[in-house]
């Protein structure tokens, strides 16, 4: 079944020049003009993705973004403004997936597109029974879902990988480029903010001392690691 | 200063009705000339002089009367205030009361030659603000008790002097800050109105350009017409920061020519329907009108008020009419669209003025009406603005006839001969 991709966007213009090439690549397309038509439409309709515009009247990006991760893990790409690059990160921390700056080429935003939907695909062979357990927090390989003494984290597609990167690896340092081409692909190895952004968000979300984390061990210079537990703290 | 006046002076109640008059007049005017006059009415009474004198340091150095009241006995002689500069300059320096008396010859018969001054500095801090000065003339000097009671004047004085320099410190910040605000916001504005035009230029050339996909004529044809939209979007936006610019410097010169204004709306309205399929425009004229104008500049304008009408009165249809007496010709341009609230209106041909209520969903840069304002302007010539919310909105272009223009370019030339 073809993809379902929601745009949000203001402009009838960019609505239209998504909307056109994404139907040409056999998604189907869904739109908003506004924030509060999109969160309706997430809330309803259940996208893969959401190509969200940031300056939007009323009810800008960031706040929408926002919004939807309270309640969705739905990819988002958050379409900036080039010489805003402040924005990229701000969405990034706000629990986008990727970004994608104005002015695009066509070309460009399908490679995105193409990349955040194969992140965002649920990882297949992995189907073990298995729970993975590290100290207080819990990863159901099978679902998807992360909790942390006992309690679900909402986590978005590209922070989940990440934390399934590392924890397939154990004990193991993951160099930031290998993360970042795992993760996002192989277009984006050099974009180091993008990671450090994602790997930040994910300790606010799992880490209880964020300054001494249990999970996810800086390598400075190298990359992270999930270290092994000590003896007896395994579930 | 004060805690010697507690402690020494005991005030009578005339001087103490005198001093509250007084306290209260400078706690409730910011204008220094007005507190002053009130500070006269009220010494007056308990106080005898004949002028009182106010200096304030020049920009340089010295000192200037700002202030100067003569009344009673001294008036006959408008001279007087100049008296007061030494003893002025005097407290300045010393920063302390200072006292001058002068007996000059013939004192007995000419009063004005028995003179006492009174210089009292005003410290505000560390500062001297300036020197508020009594002039006596014929006597008695100034007893100790009355300069006790001018000390506080010239106190309170000082207070005035200094929430003065406050309000008008905080005026300046505020201006700066404004203007600091507009520009930021233009940036903003202009940054966006440069970039949307080139975002759909790039998106959808590079649609067109895509290898992995046929389009069909009609997609093609769409998104040609959308990028040739949007190339003469940014053109217009080019030109008009050019002309604001050209405008704020000063080096845009109209060429001034007879022009047929009535073939000039012609040709303006039959572009303009054939580029906004939406609008349609009625056209009330039945003579020849002839003007001195320059016919690029005022296709211009018109084109810009038409090109408004169909961003913010959407859908109304837009009545042009032109009438003319011997002085002047008068163009109308007139929609009935949603109108513009009254107290936008005393804004609207402000450079980066943008109505805040249509801003966010429309584009604009805030510069259209300002060029078209200068323009007309360029031409002696007059633009203004009516409108009623819901009913409609009314530009009015006065343009001086072509003999009123040919005389007005004479008596120019006269002058400079």
């Amino acid at each position: 079944m073809s993809k379902k991709i929601l745009i949000v966007d203001d402009e009838p213009r960019y609505v239209r020049l998504m909307e056109a090439n994404l139907i040409t690549d056999n998604y189907q397309v869904v739109k908003a003009y506004n924030g509060e038509q999109a969160l309706e439409i997430v809330a309803a309709e259940n996208p893969d993705l959401v190509l969200l515009d940031i300056m939007m009247p009323i009810l800008d990006g960031f706040t929408v973004c926002e919004r939807i991760r309270k309640f969705s893990t739905v990819p988002i790409i958050v379409v900036t403004v080039k010489g805003e690059e402040q924005d990229r990160v701000r969405g990034l921390d706000l629990g986008a997936d990727d970004y994608i700056v104005k002015p695009f080429s066509a070309t460009e935003l399908l490679a995105r597109v193409r990349a955040v939907l194969r992140r965002a695909a649920k990882p297949t062979g992995v189907q073990v029974q298995s729970v993975f357990h590290h100290g207080a927090m819990e990863i159901d390989l099978a679902k998807a879902e992360v909790f942390l003494n006992g309690k679900m984290v909402y986590l978005s597609a590209t922070e989940y990988r990440i934390l399934l990167q590392l924890a397939q690896n154990v004990g193991t340092v993951l160099p930031s480029e290998q993360l970042l081409r795992d993760v996002w692909g192989v277009e984006y190895q050099k974009d180091k903010e993008i990671l450090w952004v994602s790997i930040s968000r994910l300790r606010q979300k799992l880490e209880e001392d964020q300054s001494n984390p249990q999970h996810i061990v800086t390598r400075s210079g190298v990359g992270y690691i999930m270290p092994v537990m000590p003896e007896g703290s395994y579930h | 200063m004060t805690d010697e006046l507690n402690e020494t002076v005991i005030l009578k109640p005339e001087d103490l009705r005198a001093v509250y008059a007084i306290s209260l007049a400078i706690a409730q005017t910011e204008n220094i000339d007005s507190a002053l006059d009130l500070i006269v009415l009220h010494t007056r009474p308990v106080f005898i002089f004949d002028n009182m004198v106010l200096y304030l340091p020049k920009e340089q150095s010295g000192l200037d009367p700002s202030y100067a009241r003569v009344i009673g006995r001294g008036k006959c002689a408008e001279g007087e205030i100049e008296w007061g500069g030494a003893i002025a300059l005097k407290a300045f320096t010393a920063r302390q009361t200072s006292l001058l008396h002068e007996k000059l010859d013939g004192w007995e018969n000419n009063r004005l030659f028995w003179r006492d001054f009174l210089g009292l500095p005003l410290k505000a801090g560390d500062d001297v603000l300036g020197v508020l000065v009594f002039g006596r003339f014929g006597g008695p000097p100034y007893a100790p008790d009355q300069i006790r009671l001018a000390e506080f004047i010239a106190a309170q004085t000082a207070q005035l002097i200094e929430n003065h320099h406050l309000v008008e410190r905080v005026a300046k910040l505020e201006a700066e800050r404004w203007l600091r605000r507009m520009q930021d916001e233009f940036i903003t504005t202009i940054s966006h109105e440069l970039r949307t035009p080139i975002g759909f230029i790039k998106g959808y050339a590079t649609t067109l350009l895509r290898d992995d996909t046929k389009w069909d004529d009609a997609s093609r044809r769409e998104f040609l017409t959308i990028i040739d939209e949007e190339a003469d979007r940014l053109h217009e936006l080019i030109e008009d920061l050019l002309d604001s610019s050209r405008l704020k410097a000063g080096t845009m010169f109209m060429q001034l020519q007879p022009v047929k204004l009535d073939m000039i709306l012609r040709d303006i309205i039959v572009r303009s329907t054939a580029r906004y399929a939406s609008l349609s425009v009625q056209l009330d004229v039945d003579h020849e009108v002839m003007v001195m104008a320059d016919p690029i500049r005022i296709t211009q304008v018109i084109d810009n008020l038409l090109s408004n009408a169909v961003k913010y009165a959407p859908g109304s249809p837009v009545k042009i009419s032109l009438a003319n007496s011997k002085e002047c010709c008068v163009i109308t341009v007139e929609d009935y669209g949603p109108g513009i609230a009254q107290h936008h209106l005393e804004h609207l041909f402000e450079r980066f003025y943008r109505v805040p209520e249509t801003s966010v969903t429309t584009r604009g840069t805030g510069l259209g009406l300002y060029i078209c304002q200068q323009i007309i302007e360029g031409h002696n010539g007059a633009i203004s603005v009516s409108s009623e919310v819901l009913k409609g909105t009314r530009f009015t272009i006065n343009l001086p006839c072509k003999r009123e223009m040919e005389q007005n370019q004479l008596t120019r030339e006269e002058q400079k001969a």
